[in-house]
């Protein structure tokens, strides 16, 4: 058993457990294995996606906290940042080093000092605030850019639907 | 004499083949699951590395004849979280207590959902993507499925409202069944938490 990764894994539940932040419920899908979690991640206020509340699961590498987890939404999130499987692109879940493509700073993408907290921080605020310089779903991006009134009624249709509504 | 001679060393023979014709049919149709709806090409070796989930079909088998009202993948979940012991599945089913929902990313490779899912009817197509659900098609059932919550939405938002700051500060258990539940019931209130909201939302508007 890797017990570097997993203690660090148990700490950090712990610490979501006892303080979680505004919005974010997160933990081990079952606590035998700590690389396997569930987190749910309320849509932001004042964003088409309030009200909603979206389920992800991040898998941990063994190599945890040197590698980044990964990152997958299991519902529909109309997002240009978002997969369409649901797989999250963001820069704190790229693997430690400059980026090759230089887009990104080295500080923001993933370092052992960064946290499962944190990553979740940042998907929320992704979600408020999609980046389009390098869309994940072009399809999204592309009507984010163009068409946003018809960006945000697809996105509060899915939330709507998504509460089973 | 020679027809008589024939047709007796015959027999024991049409005997044997057959039996041993229907022994690899019976390992053929055993064994590549999902296969034979071929409408997924990827599930049998998807499914093969999914055996390291290690279920023991022929005790989830043998508890879902027992108890056909249950879930498969409900009873493949218990199996695996007291050690595969039949008797104690029984023996809970049976107290009453019911078995714990498996949680989401638990997709045992259960003998062939694609098979099955005619006759279960409902639930056919999520389960039906055993393998790929994680994706595409995940979005299809909404939360309250998900998370087995009808029973508790029927009730317009009257149902006790707990306060969402008695949830979210959250003891920390030593024991870990008690952790586990701490944040199921976190999890689940969360979504029927946002379905109030968005209910009183449309009545007010």
């Amino acid at each position: 058993m890797n017990s570097v990764a997993s203690k660090r894994l148990f700490q950090e539940y712990k610490h979501l457990t006892t303080d979680p932040p505004d919005g974010i419920t997160a933990g081990p899908v079952n606590e035998d294995d700590l690389f396997v979690w569930e987190a749910m991640i309320q849509g932001p206020e004042g964003t088409p996606y309030e009200g909603g509340v979206f389920p992800a699961e991040l898998k941990f590498p063994k190599d945890y906290p040197l590698m980044p987890p990964t990152m997958r939404f299991q519902c529909d999130l109309w997002h240009p940042n978002v997969y369409p499987n649901g797989v999250v692109c963001i820069s704190i879940l790229h693997p430690p080093g400059d980026d090759p493509n230089h887009y990104e700073q080295a500080s923001e993408r993933w370092s052992p000092i960064q946290s499962v907290e944190k990553i979740l921080i940042s998907v929320m605020s992704m979600i408020a605030e999609p980046n389009d310089e390098s869309p994940a779903n072009v399809d999204a991006a592309r009507m984010w850019r163009e068409r946003r009134g018809e960006f945000e009624k697809r996105v509060r249709l899915d939330v709507r639907r998504s509460l089973g509504l | 004499m020679a027809e008589a001679s024939k047709s007796s060393i015959n027999l024991p023979q049409i005997i044997a083949v057959a039996l041993v014709g229907f022994f690899a049919f019976r390992w053929y149709m055993s064994k590549p699951s999902g296969d034979s709806s071929g409408s997924n090409p990827g599930s049998t070796s998807a499914a093969a590395s999914r055996r390291g989930q290690a279920v023991d079909l022929v005790k989830v088998e043998q508890l879902a004849s027992m108890f056909p009202q249950l879930d498969r993948r409900t009873i493949a979940w218990d199996l695996h979280r007291n050690g595969a012991s039949v008797p104690a599945t029984t023996e809970r089913v049976l107290a009453g207590r019911g078995l714990e929902t498996p949680p989401v990313s638990y997709q045992p490779a259960l003998p062939s959902p694609e098979t099955q899912a005619p006759a279960v009817g409902v639930s056919a197509g999520s389960s039906g993507s055993g393998t790929k659900r994680t994706g595409l098609k995940a979005g299809q059932e909404d939360l309250i499925t998900r998370y087995n919550l009808q029973g508790r939405v029927g009730g317009k938002g009257k149902e006790a409202v707990t306060k969402e700051e008695e949830q979210r500060k959250m003891e920390w258990s030593s024991d870990k069944v008690a952790r586990a539940e701490g944040l199921k019931r976190r999890r689940e209130e969360m979504v029927l938490a946002a379905r109030r909201r968005m209910e009183e939302k449309s009545r007010d508007e």
